[in-house]
């Protein structure tokens, strides 16, 4: 059995130092790797990476992540991956990690993704020159996400997106904002490989469970949603 | 004279929206406005006390003659008490 802790939507800044690290001082009871789904910081300085690092870095087991849109805002990224790659903290963006647990090979595949919204509700590729780099932004993050899927050598694939690529666990949002918390070509690129479980956070107000048209299971951990320090799952180890 | 309560429009519930999300010192996404009758009520979660705080200090000094009712909790972190078994 693989266990993996996750969560996303953690928004770090001083002022939430420690406010987590009681449950994670307990993680290895729990877990074997712990993934966090993007939106670390508030808005994406190397300072908040700073809090994130200490606040997520150097625990006993492996912390893997992808960055969010809050992650973004501040136009810091190189700085705020290499932050948390110095703290011990594998980012992952159209890349993959394999790692050894007790109970197989977890491969992890990642992306931050984008929006664009569900079948038949969609944005397409037509029109203004905006529109089109909107939903090829997303198109490409997918391409991304399902090469990284496919190319892993592991005994379970999990992939880590901070955009949903389901419409039902954003249930609780309002409708009209769907297309810009997820799109279902991340669940596309998801069924493309053998996957067992996909993670996302970014909604807020959405809920815990879906499934993707080919039948992986899909968990929102955004912080608000799961109301704890972090979620853990089970699977086999084997595909 | 009539003295009624500010209404609490569309313009001013988009306004609010785009300040917890635009505003540096807040940058909130998750924040959900309900417009009632004379009041505009804030619901969500945020990460903590200090946040809760700043929003309703912020919200009340962009509009001070609209009611708000802040209904904000802080996010709690305890740890799981159970594991979601998937197979």
């Amino acid at each position: 059995m693989i266990r993996i802790a996750a969560v996303g939507d953690v928004h770090m800044d001083r002022d939430v130092l420690g406010r987590f690290r009681p449950a994670l001082e307990h993680l290895p009871h729990h877990a074997d790797v712990l993934l966090l789904a993007g939106d670390l910081t508030r808005h994406g300085t190397e300072a908040e990476a700073r809090c994130v690092a200490t606040e997520f870095g150097g625990l006993p087991v492996p912390v893997v992540t992808v960055l969010g849109n809050h992650d973004h805002h501040a136009d810091e990224v190189p700085r705020l991956t290499a932050t948390l790659e110095a703290a011990g903290i594998t980012v992952l963006e159209g890349t993959s990690v394999v790692l050894d647990t007790p109970g197989g090979r977890l491969g992890v595949a990642g992306v931050k993704g984008f929006g664009g919204g569900f079948a038949g509700r969609c944005a397409s590729e037509f029109g203004e020159p905006e529109m089109k780099d909107f939903i090829r932004t997303t198109m490409a993050t997918a391409d991304r996400l399902a090469a990284a899927l496919q190319g892993l050598e592991c005994d379970v694939r999990v992939a880590l997106t901070h955009y949903s690529p389901v419409a039902e666990t954003l249930a609780g949002e309002p409708l009209e904002i769907y297309p810009f918390l997820g799109s279902y070509l991340l669940a596309e690129a998801i069924d493309s490989a053998p996957t067992a479980l996909a993670i996302h956070g970014h909604a807020h107000r959405g809920s815990e469970r879906g499934t993707t048209p080919g039948g992986v299971r899909v968990r929102n951990v955004a912080h608000p949603v799961i109301k704890h320090a972090y979620s853990v799952f089970h699977l086999n180890g084997e595909d | 004279m009539s003295h009624d309560p500010p209404q609490v429009d569309e313009y001013v519930e988009a306004a609010v929206q785009r300040l917890l999300t635009e505003e540096s010192d807040l940058a909130e996404q998750g924040i959900a406005m309900i417009r009632r009758k004379d009041m505009l009520v804030l619901s969500g979660e945020v990460e903590s006390h200090r946040r809760r705080d700043e929003i309703v200090r912020r919200v009340r000094q962009a509009f001070p003659d609209i009611p708000l009712l802040a209904d904000i909790g802080v996010t709690r972190v305890d740890e799981p008490s159970e594991a979601e078994e998937l197979g």
